[in-house]
């Protein structure tokens, strides 16, 4: 029995964000679409997944013996 | 895939507009109301606050934006804190029931609230699926 969680940030200035984790389900579409529909207009969309990737670290050793 | 959504918040419904106003200290009068201005003048809202001294505020739908509006007399404006921030604290607490009430509507439950320092309140909301 997968937990649906949905974070929401209400600015002071009454802007709304939500975060729906991990697999968003039925249950968290439904919150959504009713919650747009009570609210306003989405001004912004995007997956976590890329929200909250991490940049790239590149690291490059060199042997401390160059022959 | 989770998302994260931003919604700019509009007063599209009557009763959280009610219940926000009551929660900031206001009895608002329902229904076709006159809000009086600058020497007794009037203007017809959906929802007046009449003040003592006259400088009534209200909220009038407009159909064509799909949300409740602000009249006032600017001139006349009576509140401890600017119509600006006035406006601000009524829509986050609009956008707070909102969220709280379609929340629980669709079987979720609060599992945590609190007021940040820079004012924002964050709510995190569960529910169980079968």
């Amino acid at each position: 029995m997968p937990q649906r969680t949905v974070r929401f940030t209400i600015r002071p200035d009454g802007r709304v964000e939500e975060l729906v984790e991990g697999v968003s389900g039925e249950a968290c579409q439904q919150l959504t679409e009713r919650l747009e529909a009570a609210l306003g207009t989405v001004e912004r969309r995007e997956s976590t997944a890329e929200a909250f990737h991490q940049p790239e670290v590149q690291s490059q050793s060199l042997p401390n013996h160059l022959h | 895939m989770s998302h994260f959504s931003t919604v700019k918040t509009e007063l599209r419904q009557l009763d959280p507009l009610v219940q926000a106003l009551n929660d900031l200290g206001y009895s608002p009068d329902q229904g076709e109301r006159p809000v009086r201005g600058y020497r007794g003048q009037t203007v017809t809202a959906d929802l007046a606050v009449s003040m003592d001294n006259g400088g009534d505020f209200g909220f009038r739908w407009n159909e064509k934006t799909g949300a409740y509006e602000l009249v006032t007399d600017l001139d006349l404006w009576k509140q401890a804190i600017p119509i600006e921030r006035f406006l601000s604290k009524l829509t986050q607490r609009y956008a707070l029931n909102t969220v709280l009430k379609a929340s629980v509507t669709e079987g979720f439950q609060v599992a945590e609230q609190q007021v940040k320092q820079d004012g924002s309140i964050e709510l995190v909301v569960t529910r169980w699926d079968v």
